[in-house]
């Protein structure tokens, strides 16, 4: 039977009714019609299903919708104000780290969970968090350009 | 050098807003109204006869709408062998072949009803080799595989299970081994493996009440899909309209028809009901295409001064269970076998094996990396046995101006400058002495050149549509599948460039819909930019021809009296006389309201100049254009565990011209490093019972971001008469040599010669420990 809970949305407050053996990710793509959070492999290998939960980038692959009750979940869609772009976005979008942009939601909000809470992240914090997602297409050396003008982008905003 | 205005300008994707922001549409996200969803049952047998399919059950599990099986299925499919079906009738031939699959509301519905679908099966012994499946009392996968349709140009062994035989000679083929002072011998393995594109294969149909049927797919070749889906069904191509959304990577295995007629298959019992099949990672390389699983035995025959005389290849290719797409790539990898070298004779034979094993289809490289392995391989190997200097070997060899390649086409100076290449590659890796081996590790470094023909065919034209509108802004539309690569750009800089009017004024298509689109063969080999490129210029000529057209009337004159410069339409000698573009794009309208002259719109076409099919001896046009380059490796191995590490790649290659060098640097820093996949981890492992032991990607292991070496990419720029603005292909060219140049420098390292990947660090561990018995 169907379950209902309330929990934060791209910063909208939201009941939904849901199917207990779901997980996050289904919730967002089959129930919230939020596509842009994607689907790359069954097992939280790929890391393309990554969204910000109460500001921690997590896998929704492997995280049952019952656990997002209460929370504030953002995904890729909530990151921009209108037009205007997040920086990690921005970056990601110029440094030529996209390509087929199907890994490209995870990275964004893999970059999204470490930079906001820290700014300051050093190599290995980068290194480790980028390391949790697989691209087939760059050869990742463009997404660690553009993660390194977005941790630029985002200090200056901070000063 | 010629100078361009947009052509060689870092300009940025089109496609990449939408990408960061989570709006691009994938296949998984498109949602259509009253849709259903299916799941596919696989076998649990990778030979088998199927003896009964129970359905009832199934039937009656919540949100079922309908179970479908093979059972009445009449007709095959295929563009080179019709020995598809889209579902099993009487026998499976691999572990992912369809056997039943249930529709339902929802895709977890569908699943879940799998289980009560009830199969009885007779097993039958199982292949997952070419050379098991060739054996002489093998039993046959495809029994009635002289009653299939098949190209004329192929010709299958009755009673066997070799699908293909493909053989090529030129000059005096193996006798020409008497001409050689020195010869070796050897064979060589890159086995099966996966594109493992992240975005999954994904199919939705629609078989619609007004008698045509919808299809959305992860597909680069929309117009294949529609040509065979009506052949099938027969109906007129134009009643099946096929859409490509946005694709999540391709790197191959979104060619040719993969899923397609499966999901019609089963959308076809529920007629006015669109049916989504999305699959699951382990689907996706269970069921959809395989790449490579090429052995490539090698005869190389030489002179004393280093001149090569004689190559013998033999391409034993696993096919897998359905040859239609492999037979092709076995093709390509037989006579490509050649390398970038000059032999005066040749004698390449390829078999394309049927086996229980998913079929195999294209991969990035598309037969050369599979036989050049063993191509640069040999190359190092002869060298060593000439005693001559591996570089200076190939120097003397390379397939430059006025040589003649195993197909029997001349080249010329516009094939690129190898030598070059080389040269560049060289420096940078051996620039430096290599460090000495320490108590940790042991260093090895080594270089090859490599060339890539593209994969052509009788009917591989690609159109493009532009329109220009009221404010000289232009929309163009194509059939050219964006994988990633960047296509899109690439069309926008070559338009500006062609109509002389900035990037920011053209637009690109951002879906491709049959109904709609230009015709395009299949997005494929290395030709977008070539071919697509061409067909810009010249539709963009016949536009500036219409505009003058119209300007000619208007300002009274001859046609070949005016000038265009992107803004005004103009008189030779007096430019003050002249009109305005966007005043002409609607045809020009006086001030009494007469229209004068035409619409600014054109339609153009381009394909492989003089492309031909292979005569009695295997050789042909392939269809002018190659791309050449060297690459090089420099890398490490841990003595304690054999892991390689891959300190630095190097990549020079002659593209003609770089279009965009921020998107032609992607490119190739992503093929190197699907390939150094390819020779460092990937490979599709099979038990006996021929079940895939590593359907997911935390078994299949593709590499990380902390597993990418720094990688230097340059690239040299000779012109090529035939590609837009001088540019030539490059998107596969950069997987070919990885595998061979680590290989070679495992050599330089520890003196031990390996003929396989991937080198797992167990092989080199052994090798290290075969180094210790050397000594």
């Amino acid at each position: 039977m169907a379950e209902r809970m309330t929990f934060t949305i791209n910063g909208k407050e939201q009941t939904v009714d849901y199917e207990p053996e779901m997980m996050l990710l289904d919730l967002l793509r089959e129930v919230l019609n939020l596509t842009g959070t994607k689907h790359g492999c069954d097992n939280s290998t790929c890391g393309t299903c990554t969204v910000v939960m109460d500001g921690k980038a997590i896998k929704s692959c492997n995280t049952p919708a019952a656990k997002a009750a209460g929370t504030s979940i953002l995904t890729v869609e909530g990151l921009a104000k209108g037009m205007e772009l997040h920086p990690i976005q921005k970056a990601i979008s110029e440094s030529g780290a996209v390509q087929c942009g199907f890994c490209t939601p995870g990275i964004v909000m893999e970059l999204y969970g470490l930079l906001e809470a820290n700014p300051d992240a050093n190599e290995v914090e980068m290194t480790n968090a980028l390391n949790k997602h697989l691209c087939r297409c760059t050869g990742y050396e463009p997404i660690r350009d553009g993660a390194l003008i977005a941790q630029k982008m985002i200090k200056e905003t901070r000063k | 050098m010629m100078k361009y205005k947009y052509v060689g300008q870092p300009y940025n994707r089109p496609d990449a807003i939408s990408k960061v922001t989570g709006k691009a549409v994938y296949l998984d996200d498109v949602r259509l109204p009253d849709m259903l969803h299916t799941a596919v049952l696989r076998p649990q047998f990778a030979h088998a006869l199927i003896l009964s399919v129970e359905t009832s059950e199934a039937e009656k599990c919540p949100g079922v709408v309908k179970v479908v099986t093979g059972k009445d299925c009449k007709f095959r499919y295929g563009d080179n062998i019709k020995d598809l079906q889209p579902m099993a009738v009487t026998k499976v031939r691999y572990i992912g072949d369809p056997v039943a699959a249930v529709i339902a509301d929802t895709a977890a519905h569908a699943r879940a009803a799998l289980d009560k679908i009830k199969v009885e099966y007779k097993p039958l012994p199982v292949y997952t080799d070419a050379r098991d499946a060739m054996a002489k009392d093998a039993a046959l996968i495809h029994e009635d595989m002289d009653d299939y349709w098949r190209l004329p140009t192929l010709k299958q062994a009755s009673g066997t299970n070799i699908a293909n035989t493909y053989h090529l000679v030129k000059g005096r083929g193996e006798e020409g081994f008497d001409e050689a002072d020195v010869i070796i011998e050897e064979e060589f393995n890159y086995p099966l493996g996966s594109c493992a594109a992240i975005e999954p294969h994904g199919t939705i149909v629609w078989f619609k009440e007004d008698r045509t049927i919808e299809v959305w797919s992860t597909t680069i070749c929309p117009f294949i899909i529609r040509e065979d889906l009506a052949h099938s069904y027969d109906m007129p191509v134009s009643d099946v309209r096929v859409h490509t959304p946005d694709l999540g990577g391709c790197f191959g295995y979104k060619s040719d028809v993969t899923t397609e007629q499966t999901i019609a298959w089963i959308a076809s019992f529920v007629p006015g009901r669109p049916v989504k099949w999305v699959g699951t990672r382990e689907e996706d390389f269970t069921s959809t295409l395989l790449a490579h699983g090429i052995r490539t035995k090698m005869k190389m025959g030489a002179k004393k001064d280093g001149t090569l005389v004689a190559i013998k290849s033999i391409i034993y290719h696993t096919g897998g269970a359905y040859a239609d797409t492999a037979v092709n790539v076995t093709i390509a990898s037989t006579h490509n076998s050649t390398g970038p070298y000059e032999y005066k004779h040749c004698d390449l034979t390829g078999y394309t094996v049927y086996t229980n094993t998913p079929a195999v289809g294209a991969y990035r490289g598309y037969g050369h990396q599979e036989s050049q392995i063993a191509t640069e391989r040999m190359m190092d190997l002869m060298a060593r046995k000439l005693g001559m200097n591996p570089l200076e070997f190939r120097k003397k060899n390379f397939l430059s101006e006025g040589k003649v390649n195993a197909v029997g086409e001349t080249m010329w100076k516009h094939n690129g400058n190898l030598l070059e290449c080389a040269n560049r590659v060289d420096k940078m890796v051996f620039g430096k002495p290599k460090p000495a081996e320490d108590d940790q590790f042991v260093y090895g470094r080594a270089m090859v050149t490599v060339m890539k023909s593209p994969k052509g065919a009788p009917f591989s034209t690609k159109g493009c549509y532009m329109k220009m509108n009221n404010d000289g802004s232009v929309n163009i539309n194509m059939g050219g599948a964006e994988v990633g690569q960047g296509l899109r750009t690439v069309i926008k800089q070559v338009a500006a460039e062609a109509l002389k009017i900035p990037p920011e004024q053209i637009r690109i298509y951002t879906e491709i819909d049959t109904q709609y689109s230009p015709y395009e063969w299949q997005t494929i080999g290395s030709m977008f930019t070539t071919q697509g490129g061409r067909a810009i210029i010249r539709a963009a000529d016949k536009l500036i021809a219409s505009l003058k057209s119209t300007a000619a009337q208007v300002l009274k004159t001859d046609v070949d009296y005016l000038e265009y410069d992107g803004e005004f339409v103009f008189l030779q000698n007096d430019p003050t006389i002249r009109v305005a573009v966007a005043d002409l794009a609607r045809g020009y309208i006086t001030s009494d309201g007469i229209t004068i002259g035409e619409l600014a719109q054109s339609v153009s076409d381009a394909r492989l100049p003089r492309y031909s099919n292979p005569d009695k001896n295997g050789q042909g046009s392939i269809g002018v254009s190659y791309t050449m380059g060297s690459q090089a490796v420099d890398l490490k191995i841990e003595k304690k565990t054999g892991k390689v590490i891959i300190n630095h790649f190097y990549s020079v290659f002659d593209v003609g011209q770089v279009i965009n060098p921020l998107q032609i640097r992607g490119s190739v820093l992503g093929g190197v490093l699907m390939s150094i996949g390819a020779a460092l981890t990937e490979e599709v492992v099979f038990d006996k019972e021929g079940r895939i032991t590593n359907p997911h990607l935390f078994k299949y292991h593709i590499p990380t971001y902390k597993e990418a070496p720094e990688q230097t990419i340059e690239f040299v720029e000779t012109p090529d008469p035939i590609g837009p603005f001088g540019a030539r292909g490059i998107g596969e060219h950069s997987v070919i040599g990885a595998a061979p140049a680590i290989l070679n420098a495992i050599y330089d390292a520890i003196g031990v010669d390996l003929f396989e990947i991937p080198v797992t660090p167990d092989k080199v561990k052994a090798a290290l420990e075969a180094r210790k018995e050397l000594k």
